[in-house]
């Protein structure tokens, strides 16, 4: 356990940056103070990580059989089949729309809330209740908003006489990743608006007057100062609803079950059928690892352009 | 820069969005006290003739909303406790202890962090069974734990890296163990860490439903988004059912937050920021 710093005791003096206080032999405290974390992480995080990957090179038909090893079979398979590139793609859009629509509401909102004094609280606390929501629950509610003949929204339209607007929002096929998203994003623009006002408070004020000095108006204030001060919070909050929007599940699984014709499956609810329903374990596993190299990619992209960002 | 000359203009603006955005609820609300034919008429706008508060009672028996309330408890004090005794000596460890594998160990929680549950799914479900906590709470307290380590770890982390080292230095002298430090002179100097860390953790898991629909399958054991999804496939055509079983199932967290408000906006955005 000796490592970087050796047995013997190093002067105060040699000490490294950050995170350098402790003398030597600290290396079993650090052991002992990580063990309950990295005993629980590794249990049900890492081993099933690995295990992943090893059950997508082989064959396995459900949770009580034995898998034997077949390759690449489960990719080739996997490449062939068509609901996976559906659901590929139903990710991707679902992922736009995400960004779009609750990414853009919150910083619509920040802005907009942001410039309130008395009043903040109040607007703030309001539009943020729908995010204490559980994803299951707004699944519930969005499904009876849409529902097409006590749904809210069909008899909305139809009282202010937009009748020819009604749809069966969760029926067209043309229709229903986006219905499903709005229930989605309606969840999630609270946090990111958070996040943006919390952005919007950082911006050093002395540009505001040295632009106002220069005579900006509040259009030019916005584009010169207040969205390049915002852009390292918005590549965090586009990371984010990228990641929270690969993680999308509960609102499908509630309200369409991928349905109707697959033309809501995501990747995540194809997994769960393929785990849960089907039994096909080898190809859920590289669905699995597909779903993996996205997140892991989203994550390196945007830590890179933050970390370009800030320098 | 006056304030007050653009204060009401903009909150007028947003009203509307605010009714806008809020409309669900307030909808879900009014017909969760209607009767079945006050439903049925199918005009979302017009005020119940009674206020059924029955519904609420009948929903809460049928539902079985007092287990599904008291199993989502339990499975709240669980993670969180269980996620402040794991997450905060971990991140002292890996912010003031230098030990060989520490760099390794972060690149392994910054995994944990990006790859999303469902990607481990069939693993983690078979782990479960072989530890015998399938259909357990214990079982999905330990799994969410495991899931919100590396954000715990993380959160708690970058808070005391900014904790100076001369109040260690100073400690050691005193002849303080590092647990000692971490319980006696960095804990309670971390109140805005703690605070994100439990306001954050409460929240998802009160909210989490992936894990819960994995783990927990019978009724007695089962988390309240998943009691309400399963209570709303078996009623869903009794809307009266539907509308206050939802209304149960929101309105506790709701309060709790209008009442909480600054510690949650705090805590999040703290949260977000830091981990």
């Amino acid at each position: 356990m000796a490592g970087h710093t050796g047995g013997k005791p190093a002067p105060m003096s040699k000490r490294r940056a950050a995170g350098s206080a402790s003398p030597d032999g600290d290396a079993g405290t650090a052991f002992w103070l990580m063990a309950p974390a990295l005993a629980l992480y590794a249990l049900f995080t890492l081993l099933p990580i690995a295990a992943t990957f090893w059950l997508s090179f082989n064959s396995s038909a459900g949770f009580n059989t034995s898998a034997s090893f077949v390759g690449v079979d489960n990719y080739a398979k996997a490449a062939q089949d068509p609901i996976v590139w559906k659901s590929l793609g139903h990710t991707f859009i679902w992922l736009a729309y995400h960004v779009v629509m609750a990414g853009g509401l919150g910083l619509l909102l920040a802005l907009a809330v942001s410039r309130l004094k008395i009043t903040q609280v109040f607007f703030r606390t309001a539009f943020f209740l729908p995010h204490l929501v559980s994803l299951a629950v707004v699944g519930v509610i969005w499904a009876n908003i849409y529902d097409p003949f006590f749904g809210l929204l069909n008899t909305a339209l139809t009282r202010i006489g937009l009748g020819a607007f009604t749809q069966g929002w969760l029926s067209d096929p043309a229709l229903v990743l986006f219905s499903v998203n709005v229930a989605s994003s309606w969840q999630g623009f609270g946090l990111y608006m958070l996040l943006f006002i919390a952005g919007l408070q950082n911006i050093d004020h002395s540009l505001y007057d040295a632009a106002e000095v220069d005579g900006a108006n509040a259009f030019q204030k916005l584009i010169y100062v207040t969205l390049p001060g915002l852009r390292e919070v918005m590549t965090f909050v586009v990371s984010l609803a990228m990641i929270n929007g690969l993680k999308g599940f509960a609102t499908v699984f509630v309200m369409t079950n991928g349905g109707p014709f697959y033309q809501s499956e995501l990747i995540t609810t194809y997994i769960y059928r393929l785990a849960f329903q089907s039994q096909d374990h080898g190809l859920a596993a590289v669905l699995c690892i597909l779903l993996s190299l996205l997140a892991i990619a989203i994550t390196i992209v945007f830590n890179r352009w933050r970390a370009r960002l800030s320098q | 820069m006056s304030v007050r000359s653009r204060e009401w203009p903009v909150a007028l603006a947003l009203t509307p969005v605010l009714i806008l955005i809020l409309s669900p609820f307030v909808w879900l609300l009014i017909s969760s006290f209607k009767t079945e034919a006050e439903i049925g008429r199918a005009d979302p706008f017009t005020w119940p003739a009674d206020l059924m508060w029955r519904n609420y009672l009948d929903a809460w028996q049928i539902g079985g909303f007092g287990d599904l309330v008291g199993n989502s408890l339990i499975n709240l004090v669980g993670v969180v406790a269980l996620s402040l005794v794991t997450c905060a000596p971990a991140g002292y460890a890996l912010a003031k202890i230098r030990f060989p594998g520490r760099e390794w160990l972060f690149y392994a929680f910054i995994l944990g962090l990006t790859v999303p549950v469902q990607a481990i799914v069939i693993p983690l479900y078979q782990v479960l069974f072989g530890l015998n906590l399938v259909n357990t709470l214990a079982g999905i307290v330990l799994v969410q734990v495991s899931n919100g380590i590396p954000f715990g770890i993380f959160l708690m982390r970058s808070f005391f890296i900014g904790v100076p080292d001369d109040l260690i230095e100073a400690a050691r002298i005193d002849g303080a163990s590092h647990f000692q430090i971490l319980t006696k002179v960095f804990l309670p100097i971390s109140t805005p860490a703690v605070q994100a860390l439990v306001i954050i953790t409460a929240l998802s898991t009160w909210n989490d439903f992936f894990l819960p629909l994995i783990v927990l399958i019978s009724p007695e054991v089962q988390t309240l988004p998943l009691g309400l999804v399963r209570f709303v496939s078996t009623y869903a055509s009794d809307y009266r059912l539907v509308f206050s079983g939802t209304v149960i199932s929101f309105l506790p967290i709701i309060l709790l937050y209008i009442l909480m408000q600054r510690r949650f906006t705090e805590g999040l955005t703290q949260g977000a920021i830091k981990g």
